[in-house]
C-alpha cells in the first residue's frame, strides 16, 4: 500500500491504475475511493501536471526522474560512487533495487524483464569497469531491439577528468555509441534528470533499442535543483499508420498473387498483433513462416503455419516452393549469407516500423512503414474491399492446400522419436527437448539459449499458449538472467530455461538472484561437455584436415574435468541434480515441479551425448606443460 | 569471441552460403542406391563437407538423419532408410 501511494503521488501511475492496485490489495471499491480521496490533495500539491521541480543531490534527482519515467525495478551491481542514489532509495519504496553479482547476467535479467513486461527498467554498473561487463548484453539488446536503459558514472570527478586516473577512459560514452540509440554524458548535476528521461524516450521510441546515460561521479553528490518530468510528457507515442496509397498497392499485390507467403517477426509480438496477422493470413489462405526472431510470433498449430525458415532463405521451405508475393510483417530479416533471403523476381511487401533497414538487401515493391498493428488493420480492410466471392473460393482452395502440407509436416516432424538413440544414455538432445515439452505447462514460457538444440515439440502459440524467448542476439550468457527477468515480470507463468553447458557457464550468477528473490525458474542444461557448434563448423571449413585426422581439436572440449552444473547451482543456493537417462530426467522434472510449487528454482544438468564428426569417446586434451617440468612440489 | 561461439544456435544457417539453384551432387558422391534421395533432400541446405569428413556406421548415419528431422527436415521413413544405407555404403566407418 505504501508503495502504491508513493507511485501515485509521484505520478508514475495513473488514477485508474492506482484504484486497480488498491482493489488487488483487497480493498473494496468504496474503501479504495476513500483512500484515493485522502491522497488527492497531496497529489494536487505537486504542481504542474507531470512536471515537478526537485531539490536535492544529483543522486536524488536521478531517483526522482526514474520514478517519473515509470521505472519500478533497478538492476545493478554495487557501485561506490552511487552512494547518494542508494541513499535516495531508502525513502522511495516504489523503486526496487535488485543487486546482481555480475553486470552481464544482471543486464540480461533486466532485458528479460523489459521484454516480458513491456515496462521500463534501468541497468546500473560501476563506471567503465562495470559497463565493460554489461556490453555483451547491450549488444543483445541492440540486435533484439530491446528498449533497455543503461547507466554508469565516470569514476573521474569533474576536477580531475582527463588525467588517465583510476578507472578512467577517454570518451566513456563513445565506447557504446555503435550499440545504442543514444549515449550521452550529462555536463552538470542539474542535467541528470533530463539526460535520464531522454534516454528513456529514445529507448522507448520505435524502433526500440538500448540507450546509455553517464555523468561524472561527483555530480551524484552535488546538490542541485532540476525539473523532473513524467514519461507521458516526453513520449512522442510514435504509432504510425502506413501510407494509404502503399496499403492499396500491397492489397492489390496480395489479392492477385498466385501463392503469397507471409513472414512474421518480433514487431508482431511487441505490437500485440499476432491475432491480426492470423486474420490477414486467413483472409487470403496465405501460408505463414518466420525468420530468426526472439519470439514465436505465430501459432505453430495454426493450419496456415508452414514452419520456420530452415536456413534463412525462403527457397529452403518445403512449401510453398515458389511464392510470387512475399509480405514481411515485422521481421528484421537478419541475413547470414551473401544470398538475399528472398530471391530476385519475387514481389516483396515490407511492413515494419524499422524503416532504416528496409530495402538494404531486398528490393522492395511496397514499403509499409508502420506500427504493424495499425498496418495489419489497414491492410486487412483494404484486402476485404477487393475480395470477391470467386476470390474467396480460390483462397479457400489454397488454404486447403496449405493445411494438407501442414498435416504432413506435423506427421513427419515427429519422426525424430524413431532415432535408434532415442533411449540412449547419455541422452540425445531431441529426447531432452521432447521430455521437457511433455512436462511443460500449456502456457509455459521457454527461454532458449541452448545452442543448436531445436525447440521442437513445444507448439508455441503467442495467443494464450506457450511463449518463446530465443537468444537472437547471440552474445552468450543471457539465458539464466533472461529467465529470471521473465519470471519477475510474469510470476504466474511457468518459466523454463533451456541452455547449453557452454552458454550456461558464461552467466550462472543469475541463479543467485533466482534463489534470493524466490523466482522459481526451472533451468535445464544440455550438458555435452563441449562446444559442439564450433566443433562442427571448423570441420565444415577444413573437412579433411589434420584436426580430423589426428583428433586434435584445441577449441571445443569442456571435459576433463567435467563441469557439474548441479553443484554450481547449489553454490548459488539453487537445488539441482544430474540426469543421465530419460527415466532420470522425468524424475528430475517431477522434483523440479515440486520445488517451483514451493517458490524455489531448480536446475537439471541433463547429460547429453556429443554428436557429429570426429568426436572421440575420450577426446584429446591439449597440455601446456610437459610432465616433469615442475622442479619442486610446494 | 562469445558472439562467435553463439553461432552454435545457427548450425543450420551455417550452410546458407549455398546458392538457391536446385541441388546438384558434387564430386565424392558415387552412384549407388539412395544417392538420388540424398542429393534431392539434403543439398538444398548442406554443403558436401557435411558428409565427406564423416565416417560412421549405418546406425550412426540413421541417428544423424533423425536428428535433422528434429531441426526441421521433412523426410519419410523410406527416405531416411535409403539415405542411411547410401551413406553407410559410401561413408561408412573405415576399417582399422
Amino acid at each position: 500500500m505504501r508503495e502504491l501511494v508513493a507511485r501515485y503521488l509521484s505520478q508514475s501511475i495513473s488514477r485508474r491504475t492506482f484504484l486497480k492496485g488498491l482493489a488487488a490489495a483487497g480493498l473494496t471499491p468504496a474503501a479504495a475511493r476513500s483512500v484515493l480521496e485522502s491522497v488527492v490533495p497531496s497529489a494536487q500539491a505537486q504542481g504542474v501536471e507531470g512536471v515537478r521541480v526537485v531539490e536535492g543531490t544529483g543522486g536524488e534527482c536521478f531517483a526522482e526522474q526514474l520514478v517519473a519515467s515509470g521505472v519500478r525495478y533497478i538492476f545493478g551491481n554495487s557501485a561506490s560512487e552511487d552512494a547518494h542514489f542508494y541513499e535516495a532509495l531508502v525513502d522511495r519504496p516504489q523503486l526496487k533495487y535488485i543487486l546482481t553479482p555480475h553486470e552481464g547476467p544482471g543486464a540480461a535479467m533486466a532485458a528479460g524483464y523489459v521484454k516480458a513486461s513491456g515496462e521500463p527498467a534501468i541497468v546500473m554498473q560501476a563506471a567503465v569497469v562495470g559497463l565493460a561487463n554489461a556490453i555483451g548484453q547491450m549488444f543483445n539488446a541492440y540486435k533484439e531491439q530491446t528498449p533497455l536503459v543503461f547507466y554508469s558514472y565516470r569514476t573521474d570527478q569533474t576536477g580531475r577528468a582527463g588525467r588517465d586516473g583510476f578507472e578512467e577512459v577517454a570518451n566513456q560514452e563513445g565506447i557504446v555509441a555503435p550499440l545504442t540509440k543514444y549515449a550521452w554524458l550529462a555536463r552538470s548535476a542539474s542535467m541528470i534528470p533530463e539526460t535520464v528521461r531522454r534516454a528513456f524516450k529514445a529507448a522507448w521510441t520505435p524502433p526500440y533499442g538500448p540507450t546509455y546515460a553517464s555523468w561524472h561521479s561527483d555530480l551524484n553528490d552535488e546538490r542541485t535543483r532540476a525539473e523532473v518530468i513524467v514519461q507521458e510528457k516526453v513520449d512522442p507515442r510514435m504509432r504510425v499508420r502506413p501510407n494509404p496509397a502503399e496499403v492499396e498497392r500491397a492489397a492489390k499485390l496480395l489479392v492477385d498473387a498466385k501463392m503469397p507467403l507471409m513472414i512474421v517477426g518480433d514487431e508482431v509480438t511487441r505490437a500485440k498483433a499476432t491475432a491480426k496477422a492470423a486474420r490477414l493470413a486467413t483472409l487470403l489462405g496465405m501460408p505463414v513462416t518466420q525468420a530468426r526472431s526472439v519470439h514465436a510470433n505465430f501459432s505453430q498449430s495454426h493450419p496456415l503455419w508452414v514452419g520456420g525458415l530452415p536456413v534463412g532463405r525462403i527457397s529452403s521451405l518445403d512449401f510453398p516452393k515458389n511464392p510470387d508475393v512475399v509480405i514481411n510483417v515485422g521481421n528484421k530479416l537478419q541475413h547470414n549469407s551473401p544470398n538475399p533471403m528472398i530471391g530476385r523476381g519475387v514481389k516483396f511487401i515490407d511492413m515494419r516500423i524499422d524503416s532504416w533497414s528496409m530495402g538494404n538487401v531486398i528490393p522492395t515493391d511496397v514499403p509499409l512503414v508502420a506500427d504493424v498493428a495499425f498496418g495489419l488493420d489497414d491492410l486487412v480492410a483494404a484486402v476485404e474491399q477487393l475480395v470477391t466471392d470467386d476470390l474467396r473460393r480460390k483462397y479457400a482452395a489454397r488454404a486447403d492446400e496449405v493445411r494438407a502440407f501442414g498435416e504432413k509436416r506435423r506427421r513427419l516432424s515427429r519422426l525424430f522419436a524413431k532415432s535408434p538413440d532415442w533411449d540412449a544414455s547419455p541422452m540425445i538432445a531431441d529426447r531432452v527437448t521432447w521430455e521437457v515439452a511433455q512436462f511443460a505447462d500449456r502456457d509455459a514460457i521457454v527461454v532458449h539459449e541452448a545452442g543448436s538444440v531445436a525447440a521442437h515439440s513445444f507448439g508455441f502459440d503467442p495467443d494464450g499458449g506457450r511463449e518463446l524467448f530465443y537468444y537472437m542476439g547471440a552474445h552468450l550468457g543471457s539465458g539464466t538472467g533472461t529467465a529470471a527477468g521473465v519470471k519477475l515480470a510474469r510470476p504466474s507463468r511457468q518459466v523454463i530455461c533451456l541452455t547449453g553447458d557452454g552458454s550456461f557457464i558464461f552467466g550462472p550468477t543469475a541463479l543467485w538472484n533466482m534463489a534470493r528473490l524466490e523466482l522459481p525458474v526451472i533451468t535445464v542444461v544440455y550438458n555435452n561437455h563441449a562446444y559442439s557448434g564450433p566443433h562442427s563448423r571448423v570441420i565444415e571449413k577444413v573437412p579433411n584436415g589434420r584436426m580430423v585426422e589426428t583428433g586434435h581439436f584445441v577449441h571445443d572440449y569442456l571435459g576433463k574435468p567435467d563441469m557439474n552444473m548441479a553443484w554450481i547451482a547449489k553454490g548459488f543456493g539453487v537445488e539441482g541434480e544430474v540426469a543421465h537417462s530419460p527415466a532420470e530426467l522425468k524424475a528430475a522434472l517431477a522434483r523440479a515441479r515440486r520445488a517451483t510449487m514451493d517458490g524455489k528454482p531448480y536446475l537439471i544438468d541433463a547429460q547429453v551425448a556429443r554428436v557429429g564428426v570426429a568426436w572421440a569417446d575420450s577426446p584429446w586434451v591439449p597440455t601446456v606443460r610437459e610432465r616433469g617440468e615442475r622442479e619442486r612440489r610446494m | 569471441m562469445r558472439a562467435a561461439l553463439a553461432l552454435t544456435g545457427m548450425f543450420l544457417l551455417a550452410c546458407a552460403a549455398l546458392a538457391q539453384q536446385p541441388a546438384k551432387a558434387p564430386a565424392g558422391f558415387p552412384d549407388a542406391p539412395g544417392k538420388d534421395v540424398l542429393t534431392s533432400r539434403c543439398f538444398q541446405c548442406h554443403g558436401p563437407s557435411m558428409w565427406t569428413a564423416q565416417r560412421q556406421d549405418r546406425r550412426a548415419w540413421e541417428a544423424t538423419l533423425y536428428r535433422m528431422v528434429g531441426r526441421g527436415a521433412l523426410w519419410n521413413d523410406d527416405e531416411i532408410q535409403a539415405m542411411a544405407s547410401y551413406l553407410a555404403t559410401v561413408y561408412g566407418r573405415k576399417a582399422k
